[in-house]
């Protein structure tokens, strides 16, 4: 029976309390004694045969009939008013289907999609829908765009002087800080600055919308599907049922790609006036203005401490860089949630700059602020005489210090043993030296939520044939969660997971589901695979059971076949599943809350090692351990691969990432891959990657997630490297060689 | 105006009517159909739109479609076998897990082509520079830098 339940979430670090209605769910739990099969086996990718082959169709790749091609025209100003646009110009030019400008499109979010006052250098302004790329690159220039250029701040003192807040600012208090500060034995105080760090998903934002009299299909690179269809039925007026929503393939999004972006507003409009199909791609640079990044901030912490290096009270502020749009990323997190501290004040200032919108990147908030705040640490551990790793085992702390919550689980403790294990921690001062290479050691700590939560649903329908279809309300955004489902239901049926055909990404095939980001994904919809899996289980065993005139209690399905308890009978599923003819064996799950009361989170700790050349100032990242506490592990391959990507964009931040904006003109200047370094081949340490996790007893099916957390502590295990090499620490990312021989100097 | 020319594209010919201005990539993808190769950048930056010319690794987005008539070009959709069966470097990938989202493994791949095509057993600082022009934002490489290195070794 179907109830409606009221459930709270942490969504990238914002409570939500939802209603979501959940299925009642007998599914056993698997016992602690035997092995869950397939689970935790290594599993090589699902849809990798179609990525691999050329044959996977993006959104980008997308060619329907009759299909027309768009651009935007976009602001060069940083901000400016439209003073003349010739529409009318562009619609005379031959091969044009469309052009529409402020005013003619619908809003997105209730924000304007196109602008009359641009309030950043590439903001959208107007857009045509052509035959080809070229004719519609021949109607831009026929716009002839007059501006009349406005002032424009890009700079955060300023912004901070002119108090302009993009959201409300953030103040957290527990404690009384100043008194405590006052009395503390140890204070350090310290600054630090973080870049804008552009997404730079490999395939930009795109879209392909096709309006035609029943209704508006969008093909879109999102992250959230179903958020993609309310955002348009919102924009447009339309009903649910009138809208569908695709993502079958996409190339990466790393949390700038939630929904169906103001391209895919654009895209529906061109399609519903030209009365044709309208693709749009973002072109690199148009992506790396316009759709997202992770915001800059400045950090200053006052810390006061014990002799013995326990925290006694934090006061920190951050204020970062939102631009136009985003919201307070919890950038003070790491402060307020990882180690026990009793007295603290927190300010978060967001400001408005004349910036694209700020959108969340991988861990928002939490990874800057972790590099920031687990610096600050060891300048505490230095001014304590202690021990980095020490010091953070003395803060430890078995409640969530800011709810008093116990954890479903924590394994920090564990895996900083590991990680220095693994690292050599203890002989870290031998890798230092006074020659031109200065190598050094340091660790930082990785707190993240994780749990999932509901709404997540599944179908599950097997044939004659054996293969179960899965039909999950989600989309994978390129990290394995398809996989992981396979290997999920493949358990609870008895088969292999390549056996398993996953549908997902279309909101006409199943209910509704999580959004990828957040960690959640897996965590959310793992349980409600598995539960629809288990009710197929039941019915093929009840078949079997009539068929072979076995109690459907003494068989059970392994390795392909049917088999009695008792070890008489051993038949291919097959034999069951062919006497369906043309009917299916179906089962649906949904998945349930997590526990009340109790915290969720993901932990770790990394440690890196660099060798800094002082002659050149360039730092090589040697070797990071990664050690994280994610619950079971589903696919130790997929998991594998998502630490080394999360700490190569850690790597990304730390040293060569950083968007640039020119003071005197408020423009981005290096928005191009040419100028704006992510990391290559060239970059890539040694990685050792473990997991201390144990299922999490308090969770479903024990899982947490992992998108973020091998990020997190990245870029502060950097910084601490870096310093503990140069004896010196630097207070600004990323450590590009000019800033580390501007330290040296 | 447009200009005749024939692509050779996987052992196939196509022929086209093109502007002198379009660049390989473009054709690659809508006349000829061919949507394996990726736009990244359009600018020579990011290796997503890799292609074979004559055996050579190009980057199509930077390259005249005109300039490629009569030539032979390869593209990831002409990596597999005839039977459909995975290149040895497409299986490497699959199993040392050197794909996730997969928008840059076509160029990856026709890079690592490249690389074994001239020198079969390349040792891991070759691996690293002759893919170094090809981006992937999600795998971390390593997975990429195994697969190179497996198939090498079988060599
Ligand atoms: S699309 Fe050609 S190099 Fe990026
Ligand atoms: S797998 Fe996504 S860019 Fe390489």
């Amino acid at each position: 029976m179907a109830r409606l339940i009221k459930t709270e979430a942490v969504v990238e670090g914002r409570t939500e309390v939802r209603w979501t209605l959940v299925e009642e769910d007998s599914t056993p739990e698997w016992p602690a004694d035997q092995p869950p099969g397939v689970v935790g086996e290594p599993t090589t990718r699902l849809t990798a045969g179609a990525r691999l082959s050329g044959s996977a169709r993006y959104t980008s790749d997308m060619q329907l009939p009759r299909q027309l091609e768009a651009t935007v025209l976009r602001s060069p100003h940083a901000n400016a008013r439209l003073t003349s646009i010739s529409l009318d110009a562009a619609r005379a030019v031959p091969g044009v289907r469309a052009v529409i400008g402020p005013g003619d499109c619908p809003q997105f979010d209730g924000e304007a999609v196109l602008h009359d006052e641009p309030p950043y250098g590439g903001a959208a302004v107007a857009a045509i829908a052509a035959e080809t790329r070229e004719a519609a690159d021949e109607a831009m220039a026929a716009l002839d765009p007059q501006w009349e250029p406005l002032g424009f701040v890009v700079d955060l003192d300023q912004s901070l002087e002119n108090q302009t807040f993009q959201d409300d600012p953030v103040e957290y208090e527990r404690g009384d800080a100043e008194t405590a500060l006052a009395a503390a034995e140890l204070t350090i105080t310290s600054d630090y600055l973080a870049p804008a760090q552009l997404h730079n998903s490999m395939e930009p934002h795109c879209a392909v919308a096709d309006w035609r009299p029943d209704g508006l299909t969008l093909w879109s690179s999102t992250q959230g599907i179903y958020q993609a269809r309310s955002q348009l039925c919102g924009s447009f007026g339309l009903d649910q049922e009138h809208v569908r929503v695709i993502c079958h393939f996409m190339g990466g999004g790393f949390g700038s790609k939630f929904g169906c972006g103001p391209e895919g507003v654009i895209a529906a409009e061109l399609s519903r006036r030209a009365g044709r199909p309208v693709r749009l791609v973002l072109s690199r640079r148009d992506e790396n203005l316009s759709t997202g990044y992770r915001t800059p901030a400045r950090f200053s912490f006052t810390i006061g401490a014990g002799c013995d290096g326990r925290l006694q009270a934090v006061e920190a502020s951050a204020v970062m860089g939102l631009g136009t749009g985003g919201w307070a990323y919890p950038v003070l997190e790491p402060v307020k949630s990882v180690y026990a501290c009793e007295h603290q004040h927190l300010m978060t200032l967001p400001m408005r700059l004349n910036l694209g919108p700020a959108a969340a990147f991988r861990a928002p908030g939490v990874m800057e602020g972790t590099w920031a705040f687990e610096q600050a640490l060891d300048e505490l551990a230095e001014a304590a005489g202690l021990d980095p790793l020490e010091l953070r085992r003395r803060n430890h702390t078995d409640v969530d210090p800011s709810t008093g919550r116990p954890y479903t689980s924590k394994r920090l403790l564990e895996s900083y043993d590991l990680a220095a294990e693994l690292a050599g921690w203890d002989a870290r001062d031998e890798l230092r030296s006074d020659g031109r290479v200065r190598r050094g050691m340091g660790c930082a700590s990785q707190y993240w939520w994780g749990g999932g939560g509901p709404p997540a649903y599944a179908d599950v329908r097997i044939g004659s044939d054996a293969k179960p279809v899965l039909t999950v309300g989600m989309q994978d955004l390129g990290t394995g969660v398809t996989t992981a489902c396979a290997v999920v239901l493949a358990e609870r049926l008895g088969i292999r997971p390549d056996q398993v055909t996953v549908r997902t990404g279309d909101t006409d095939l199943a209910g509704h589901g999580p959004f990828s980001g957040g960690s959640m994904t897996l965590a959310s919809v793992a349980p409600a695979v598995r539960s629809a899996g288990h009710h197929v289980r039941t019915q093929l065993l009840e078949l079997a059971a009539d068929m072979f005139e076995i109690a459907a209690s003494d068989l059970e399905l392994t390795e392909g076949e049917v088999r009695s308890t008792d070890g008489t009978l051993r038949r291919p599923i097959h034999d069951v599943t062919e006497k369906l003819g043309n009917a299916w064996v179906t089962g649906s799950g949904s998945r349930a809350p997590n526990p009340d009361g109790m915290a969720v989170n993901t932990f770790g700790c990394q440690i890196a090692q660099v060798a800094v050349d002082t002659l050149t100032g360039l730092i090589t990242v040697e070797r990071v351990v990664a050690v994280h506490d994610i619950g079971r592990v589903v696919n130790p391959m997929g998991a594998r691969s998502q630490v080394l990507g999360g700490i190569l964009q850690g790597i990304g931040f730390a040293l060569s990432e950083e968007r640039v904006v020119d003071p005197t003109t408020g423009t981005v200047v290096n928005a191009g891959l040419e100028d704006y370094k992510i990391p290559t081949l060239a970059d890539l340490p040694e990685v050792e990657c473990r997991f201390v996790g144990e299922p999490d007893p308090e969770l479903a099916l024990g899982i947490k997630g992992l998108g973020e957390p091998p990020i997190i502590p990245t870029p502060g295990a950097i910084g601490n490297a870096v310093a503990h090499a140069l004896g010196l620490r630097l207070r600004e990312a990323p450590y590009t060689p000019r800033r580390v021989l501007e330290a040296l100097q | 105006m447009r200009y005749d020319a024939t692509l050779k594209v996987n052992g196939r010919a196509y022929p086209v009517a093109i502007e002198p201005g379009r660049n390989l990539l473009s054709v690659l993808r809508s006349e000829v159909g061919l949507t394996g190769a990726k736009e990244g950048c359009d600018d020579s930056e990011c290796g997503a739109c890799m292609v074979l010319l004559d055996g050579q690794p190009v980057n199509s987005c930077s390259y005249l479609a005109l300039q490629a008539d009569g030539r032979e070009i390869v593209t990831i959709e002409g990596l597999a076998g005839e039977d459909g069966d995975l290149h040895p470097l497409q299986q490497a990938f699959l199993d040392q897990g050197g794909v996730q989202c997969g928008f840059c493994t076509p160029g990856m791949l026709i890079s690592a082509k490249a690389l074994l095509d001239r020198n079969p057993s390349p040792d891991e600082d070759e691996i690293r520079l002759a893919l170094s022009g090809n981006l992937c934002r999600c795998t971390g490489y390593s997975g990429i830098v195994r697969a190179v290195q497996a198939v090498a070794e079988q060599r």
